[in-house]
């Protein structure tokens, strides 16, 4: 076993569609909450191939996406600046600010720097200790423990000239508000299987039970997104409303408790803005005081930054599953991959650039 | 962006009093932060990285198990196939 390419065995795949649909008295409608899963769902077609038994919305699970512009318009003034190194992953490079994004910033002369993890960053900043070094730390709770290592390590070991820019959102609560919106149509969830190795699924035990519905961890590969749909489908025929683990070779029910403990000493709960979609309460991590030291948004004092979105983009009701992507004016005209108006299209993990990509300009089904 | 690849831990180290090892995935080598794992991670396991880090241990016992259940599935589909094709 390498735990890879046995998830994608068409021979099982099919078998799974099979259940699948022999299970379904009717359409039901599902959401997955991860890019990765979205990715993995448009590019191998399984929604259209399943279109008469499960409706697949694809919900905020993108980081990048959901960052506000705010925070983007605050690591660019911070990349901007002749004393600071800015380092973030490579996907948030090209998503669109008020004026510009970081990679014009770089084009400009900023130096901006992709890392694959938040200690490369902390490493940049022991070698370069006459430099400022700030990390754009984004992400939902399965990238929480890696940055929140960064900080405490960066304490740890006195390294002074490292600081990060947060903005970290987390996943229940986007359930919770997408549940309460009147417009909602989704009827289960796939949770995403990363954030529940990390956090486990207890917090998604009272939204099962208070909404009535079926939630199933899931993992990535085109297996275990089957698998999951099937139990998710199995659920609402029986009229069962439960947390379920699909993804059992990765995930526990308490999650990784060391992550969790680091997290939690670093980082509190705090209310945050999503792009798109807007503020949530305590749907998002910030820095601790006790760490305010490492906090960009306090040492720099870019906490005056406000920015509006831009009207035409529709990215809230794509990532809200109130729109598919074709249905909004600016896909694939105004906005494509290389032309983004949305933060959707820019992440390869979109569902704007998912569908842009694998050739989705129309309603299948 | 919460992409996690399984790989397989090689070696077990500590860098300045932090859990570290080298993890194979595929053939591809990389230094990986076991800090989260390191209580039940040794050589020769599976773990979930994500940016540098495990995040996970990969359970052999419910991979195979989840395995089983598919084959089962995979080869009842197909017997019915063959009896949905018989004359």
């Amino acid at each position: 076993m390498r735990y890879l390419s046995e998830y994608r065995d068409p021979k099982l795949a099919r078998a799974l569609m099979a259940e699948i649909k022999r299970s379904a008295t009717r359409r039901w409608v599902l959401m997955e909450v991860c890019g990765g899963q979205t990715h993995t769902i448009v590019k191998q077609g399984l929604d259209e191939l399943l279109g008469e038994a499960v409706e697949m919305v694809h919900g905020p699970g993108c980081p990048v996406c959901v960052t506000p512009l705010e925070q983007i318009d605050k690591a660019l003034a911070l990349a901007a600046r002749p004393d600071v190194i800015f380092t973030s992953f490579g996907d948030m490079l090209r998503v669109p600010g008020s004026d510009c994004d970081l990679l014009q910033v770089r084009a400009r002369g900023g130096a901006v720097r992709i890392v694959y993890s938040p200690l490369d960053a902390l490493e940049l900043a022991r070698r370069h200790p006459d430099k400022e070094v700030v990390f754009f730390a984004v992400g939902f709770e399965t990238t929480a423990p890696a940055n929140a290592m960064a900080v405490w390590r960066a304490r740890e070991l006195g390294i002074k000239n490292f600081s990060v820019l947060v903005s970290h959102v987390t996943v229940p609560p986007a359930m919770t508000a997408l549940l309460e919106s009147p417009d909602n149509r989704v009827q289960g969830f796939l949770a995403a299987g990363h954030v529940c190795a990390v956090m486990g699924w207890t917090e998604y035990e009272p939204i099962a039970a208070k909404y009535k519905v079926p939630i199933v961890v899931t993992g990535f590969e085109p297996l275990d997104i089957l698998e999951g749909m099937l139990l998710a489908v199995r659920q609402l025929e029986e009229g069962r409303h439960e947390v379920e683990n699909q993804y059992v070779r990765s995930v526990r029910r308490d999650g990784n408790q060391p992550a969790q403990d680091l997290v939690s000493q670093v980082f509190e709960l705090v209310d945050r803005n999503w792009r798109g979609i807007g503020p949530i309460r305590r749907s998002g991590l910030g820095v601790r005081a006790e760490f305010a030291d490492f906090d960009a948004e306090r040492r720099f004092a870019v906490d005056g930054i406000h920015t509006a979105e831009p009207t035409i983009c529709r990215a809230g009701d794509v990532l809200r599953g109130v729109l598919k992507p074709f249905d909004c004016p600016a896909f694939g005209t105004m906005c494509t991959p290389e032309h983004p108006l949305g933060a959707p299209m820019v992440s390869s993990e979109g569902a704007c650039a998912a569908y842009y990509n694998y050739g989705r300009f129309r309603s299948a089904v | 962006m919460c992409l996690g690849i399984p790989g397989r831990v090689v070696e077990v180290h500590d860098t300045q009093g932090l859990p570290m090892g080298v993890v194979d995935f595929g053939g591809v080598r990389r230094e990986v932060c076991l800090a989260y794992v390191a209580d039940e991670i040794k050589p020769g396991d599976y773990a979930i990285v994500h940016v540098g880090f495990a995040i996970a241990k990969v359970d052999e016992a419910e991979a195979r198990r989840t395995f089983d259940v598919l084959r089962e599935m995979s080869r009842l589909d197909e017997l019915e196939w063959m009896r949905d094709l018989a004359p």
